[in-house]
């Protein structure tokens, strides 16, 4: 039956986007809160992430072609951005945020002692802020590629239909 | 007359497979909760969304503002109706702590109740809300289980008359 067919590849898709990390247990929560009264609210929700967090990646991708870069600035647009994507469980982007927030905390002389910029001067401040900017393409990549996938996830979601706890019509 | 409510704590982790929970599985509306007259502020829309779902989903009624000054205005608004505020601290403008101290002004200790939402892991933060006159403290991320264990120990310990 078509509709079975299409079941099993809504769960094999789900499945694979946690077994290949791009998911965690956050993306849980939000089907957890879906219902009848929300029954797309996982999409609904990733379509938000998408749409908010587009401004703060131009707001760090402006910071970042700064001559002089604001590291606490910086640290901060990633503060947000890293709680929206921990919100919808997007796995990979978050871990790629927290390495951003590192080299931003090096930047600032906190952090890690190998790349305080006390007694190296210029060096280790143009070494940390190309890592920003070497992780920030990631963070891009990741977040692109966690689209992609989740639109074609969804789409095969609205294909199955309505899952097995919604109200059939009597 | 004592109610007993027992929650199941489920260790997600556990599953493996990450499968979808069944709808027995899900947490139910709890009668403890249910119509329990909410306002929470937070200027994150993402935010926003997911949380209100999450407390309408333990049965409360949710007032979702995105400011410390729309909290204000819609709790003077509310009068007393207003049971519980739950407030993300970290807002522009106007952060938690000034609305609850701005609160607490005008109201006692126990109406409305306020629950500070945080994402920082700072083990003063709590002492801080307390100073603030709010009644509880959630760490971001806000998970169902999490509010619904907040929720009934800051409602339970008005209960106790503390």
């Amino acid at each position: 039956m078509e509709r079975t067919r299409l079941r099993r590849q809504v769960a094999l898709t789900r499945q694979s986007l946690f077994d290949q990390g791009f998911l965690d247990e956050q993306f849980i929560q939000l089907e957890d809160l879906q219902d009848d009264a929300n029954p797309n609210f996982v999409e609904e929700v990733v379509t938000l992430y998408y749409r908010d967090s587009a401004r703060l990646i131009t707001n760090i991708e402006k910071a970042l072609e700064k001559n002089s870069l604001d590291f606490n600035k910086l640290d901060g647009f990633m503060h947000q951005f890293k709680g929206s994507s921990s919100s919808i469980g997007a796995k990979k982007v978050k871990a790629e945020c927290t390495l951003f927030r590192e080299y931003c905390r090096a930047g600032n002389g906190e952090g890690l002692p190998h790349l305080s910029v006390q007694g190296l001067n210029g060096f280790a401040w143009i070494h940390t802020s190309c890592r920003c900017t070497r992780t920030f393409q990631q963070i891009k990549k990741e977040y692109a590629t966690l689209k992609r996938k989740l639109e074609a996830y969804f789409q095969v979601v609205r294909q199955a239909g309505p899952a097995e706890t919604a109200c059939w019509p009597k | 007359m004592t109610l007993v409510l027992r929650f199941q704590i489920r260790l997600s982790y556990g599953r493996a497979t990450f499968a979808p929970r069944t709808s027995s599985e899900q947490p139910r509306s709890i009668p403890q909760f249910r119509g329990l007259r909410v306002i929470l502020a937070d200027d994150d829309a993402l935010n926003r969304t997911v949380t209100k779902k999450l407390l309408e989903k333990l049965g409360c009624e949710v007032t979702a503002v995105s400011s410390g000054f729309e909290c204000l205005s819609a709790l003077s608004s509310a009068e007393n109706s207003v049971r519980l505020v739950v407030l993300d601290i970290q807002m522009p403008e106007m952060d938690g702590f000034e609305v609850a101290t701005r609160i607490r002004k005008v109201r006692s200790r126990s109406w409305p109740l306020i629950i500070a939402v945080t994402a920082s892991a700072e083990d003063n933060v709590w002492e801080r809300c307390l100073q603030m006159g709010m009644n509880g403290m959630i760490r971001k991320p806000v998970l169902l289980q999490g509010m619904a264990d907040e929720l009934q120990r800051v409602l339970q310990r008005v209960g106790e008359g503390l």
